[in-house]
């Protein structure tokens, strides 16, 4: 059965083109398009990587992951931050929040697929 | 990927962030600012580079970092919302949509003028320290060691966070077997408590890894990129890596550089090791300055060291890089005590000391006639002074013949495989000085020789092998001082030239009678003569008959002459002869009748009385027997047409051109003199047998004679009457 990750941004498009390279290299993908609404997807659902935008309306990232690490069904689940070469403080604040990998924007789509692989190989 | 759908989502997406941009901006131009709305600004922004990068619209990306960046700073507090930046984030809304709605039509590479002049305008909102270039993150990694593959051990220490940060240690060794082949791998479960102690939710796990892979260290490193701030690991490349480390190390440029840099451009050491090793040394600084901790300051270790202690570089390796490192700061030093300065001061300068020369000289002339020997005293030691300032002026001008050397290593190296042929060059004298002038102006007539030697010399390997000689063709290139001129050949162990078939071509040709007998240099200096080609067929690089006698006219520009040695079978060599200076020669002043001529004292080789015996032996004809030798002479008072009666005592200099020996004769011999040339003005260039002028030392002008003009001059006419003759 194919892993699955959710994909967390308020970027309909940015989640559109990570979503079809995750699809076409084997993954299931679940989107979320803020932190809020990612967490209604966490409703007991095997998930083995989740990938999260930090600056989002309603919830941002950090708040989030510290959510997440709350959850004890998801508080083992790899996390991808997506930061930006400016907001160093925020990748060690996420980073502090238990989201130790991260890939910074912009990407192209195939290096956002060797930061999952790292993580979990389809 | 077929990412037009995304797209189109995306220009979408990015209007709809536009708008809601405006709309707060328009609030803020108003003075209507709250955070919020600077956090949905600076969201907007985000959002529309983030995604951009995904469809690679560099130019979207480019432009809304420094929009991104100026937000970043407001909403940091650094940078206060006022109307006037909010009219200008207006305009660089405007700037986005239209890169947007371009990228929405398909044009990605669009280009709207209004950018750069917005980017200037935002970019004083940004500090210097905070313009964080987006193209300096994809600066073009340094050449590494890579290629070969090896075996690589990784030693690997799972922190007990790992679990807990979300990181499976297994799927780290998954992707580790995509970068190579995992030979063996032992787990160390020694760490492991007893059950009772042990937490389920902390990882105890280490591994020893054996990896063969051709990939280079910082990909194995970044495997381990996430859990790297968790982990110990220690990568150790393969013995076999050491060697090509080292040459890669000794390959870098050079330059004053950090043990630490050089050995993380070679790839033996990566920036994490790096950094971890000088953390390690600056604990071990601070224990020193620690009052009292005397033993500690012997843990002060340099980092080359640590490195090695810690096995993190094999110990060659830094040895080679500390060596660089030497090297580096040498040439550092040594570019320091060299000045590059306008050739054009130099001339001046080189002029000036002519001039001098001229004046000093002119100064021991009236010494001699006042006859104060003070004065001749004074005026003596002022010559011998002029004569080291000439000296060290012109020495100013020299340069090595090496660099222009070198560059034939290429030509060789492109023109061998064009012809299909296999040449090495060697390459002696490459320290030789000559003239910068010369050096400039001998690249092209050398380019013309080593292709000639290449293409015609230089015979086909199969027949090489036929011929019992190497397959292997070889080229040289040779540069040595000789009695005063520089000598640079170009050799080649080829066939050598085909004396039957160039005199053949000369007699068809009618430069030379059927029956005559010519020595062998006689017949080799034919190939200079302009249109002369003893070539089967034409090829792309010589065979047209242009070219060497362009050779010669170049280096007879120069005042040098070009000679032919060569052995059918065995090869060829061209020899060129350059004077060592074109400004300033020694000369030999002769008079006949009251003009005066200067002869370079470099091909004189004996004077002469010409005795009426000697003369009369002659009887008419223009040689005369030189202690059992025929040597031609050349009248000047007939050639120049110089009228006024005979001197009583004529004499003769012998002089020595292109391997042939004439007689001038002349009135009378006056001597040395340094000869300060002067070129001859634009209508006297064509004259044949006139080099230039100089002033003497009275004021007067002499004609400087230009020996090989001369003989061709003289020598052309008469072998002509010769083959008319033989006609006839």
């Amino acid at each position: 059965m194919a892993k699955t990750i959710l994909v967390v941004d308020d970027s309909a498009s940015l989640r559109q083109v990570v979503g079809m390279a995750l699809k076409g290299a084997g993954y299931d993908v679940v989107e979320g398009c803020d932190g809020k609404d990612a967490l209604t997807k966490l409703d007991g659902r095997k998930l083995h990587l989740i990938i999260s935008d930090v600056n989002m309306p309603n919830m941002d990232g950090i708040s989030f992951v510290k959510a997440v690490k709350q959850l004890p069904n998801y508080k083992f689940t790899p996390i991808i931050m997506l930061t930006t070469e400016s907001q160093e403080s925020k990748k060690l604040e996420g980073q502090a929040a238990g989201a130790k990998a991260w890939v910074v924007k912009p990407f192209k789509p195939e290096q956002m697929l060797s930061a999952v692989s790292k993580l979990c190989l389809p | 990927m077929n990412l037009d759908l995304a797209l189109d989502t995306y220009v979408a997406e990015s209007r709809e962030l536009l708008e809601q941009m405006e709309e707060a901006l328009l609030a803020f131009a108003k003075g209507d600012c709250d955070a919020d709305r600077v956090n949905a600004v600076f969201r907007a922004a985000h959002t529309i580079k983030g995604s951009a990068g995904l469809f690679g619209l560099d130019a979207i990306v480019e432009f809304t970092h420094g929009v991104e960046s100026v937000l970043d700073r407001v909403r940091d507090g650094l940078v206060i919302m006022d109307p006037v930046l909010a009219n200008l984030l207006l305009e660089c809304s405007d700037c986005m949509r239209q890169l947007v709605d371009a990228a929405g039509a398909g044009d990605t590479g669009a280009v709207v003028e209004e950018a750069p002049a917005l980017r200037q305008r935002l970019s004083v909102y940004l500090g210097e320290a905070r313009e964080t270039s987006c193209a300096g993150a994809r600066a073009q990694p340094p050449a590494r060691v890579a290629g070969s593959a090896g075996d690589w051990h990784i030693s690997l220490r799972f922190g007990r966070d790992v679990l807990r940060n979300g990181m499976d240690p297994v799927s780290f060794l998954r992707y580790l077997a995509t970068v190579g082949d995992i030979v063996s791998i032992a787990t160390l479960a020694d760490a492991l408590p007893s059950v009772e102690e042990m937490d389920p939710e902390s990882c105890y796990l280490g591994f020893e890894i054996q990896l063969c892979t051709a990939a280079d260290k910082q990909t194995i490193e970044d495997v381990f990129e996430f859990v790297r701030d968790d982990c110990q690991i220690r990568i150790l490349p393969p013995s076999s890596k050491a060697a090509d480390y080292v040459d890669l190390i000794t390959a870098l440029p050079e330059a004053d550089t950090r043990l630490g840099e050089i050995l993380v451009s070679s790839g033996a050491l990566t920036q994490a090791e790096l950094e971890a090793a000088l953390a390690s040394q600056s604990d071990c600084d601070q224990l020193a300055d620690v009052p009292g901790a005397q033993e500690a300051t012997a843990t002060n270790r340099r980092l080359g060291e640590i490195l090695v202690s810690q096995e993190v570089v094999r110990e060659p390796v830094v040895q080679a890089a500390l060596d660089k490192q030497k090297q580096g700061r040498e040439a550092k030093g040594q570019e320091a005590r060299f000045i590059r300065l306008d050739a054009e001061k130099l001339d001046r300068l080189i002029n000036q000391v002519g001039e001098l020369v001229i004046a000093g000289a002119g100064i021991g002339l009236a010494a001699k006639r006042v006859g104060a020997t003070e004065m001749l005293e004074a005026a003596s030691t002022l010559e011998s002074l002029v004569e080291s300032v000439r000296d060290s002026a012109l020495q100013l001008r020299m340069v090595p013949i090496g660099a222009t050397f070198n560059r034939f290593q290429r030509v060789v190296h492109d023109v061998a495989q064009e012809l299909g042929k296999d040449i090495g060059l060697v390459i002696n004298g490459a320290e030789t000085e000559l003239d910068k002038t010369m050096v400039d102006r001998i690249g092209d007539p050398l380019m013309h020789l080593v292709r000639n030697a290449m293409d015609h010399g230089i015979e086909q390997t199969d027949v090489r092998i036929a011929a019992g000689k190497s397959a292997k063709g070889m080229l040289s290139l040779n540069a040595f001082h000789e009695s005063g001129s520089i000598v640079i050949e170009v050799s080649d162990d080829g066939g050598g030239l085909r004396r039957d078939r160039i005199l053949a071509k000369a007699v068809e040709r009618g430069l030379v009678a059927p029956d005559a007998d010519l020595p062998d240099r006689e017949v080799f200096d034919l190939i200079f003569e302009p249109g002369f080609s003893t070539a089967a067929k034409v090829s792309n690089l010589s065979g047209r008959g242009v070219g060497m006698d362009v050779v010669k006219r170049s280096v007879g520009d120069l005042r040098g002459t070009v000679e032919v040695d060569s052995v059918e079978g065995r090869g060829t060599t061209i020899r060129i002869r350059l004077p060592l200076t074109l400004a300033i020669i020694d000369g030999f002043l002769v008079a006949v009748g009251k003009s005066v001529f200067v002869v370079p004292l470099d091909i004189v080789e004996e004077c002469l009385e010409l005795t009426p015996e000697a003369r009369a032996e002659t009887s008419g004809r223009d040689f005369l027997n030189l202690r059992g030798q025929a040597l031609p002479f050349i009248e000047l008072n007939q050639l120049f047409d110089i009228a006024g009666p005979r001197s009583p005592r004529e004499n003769i200099l012998v002089v020595r051109s292109a391997g042939r020996r004439v007689g001038l004769v002349v009135d009378q011999l006056i001597g040395e003199a340094q000869t300060v040339i002067k070129p001859l003005g634009a209508w006297f260039q064509t004259v044949k047998g006139i080099g230039g002028s100089t002033i003497m030392s009275d004021g007067r002008v002499a004609l400087i004679l230009d020996v090989p003009g001369l003989l061709e001059h003289v020598h052309r006419p008469a072998s002509r009457r010769e083959v008319l003759k033989s006609a006839a």
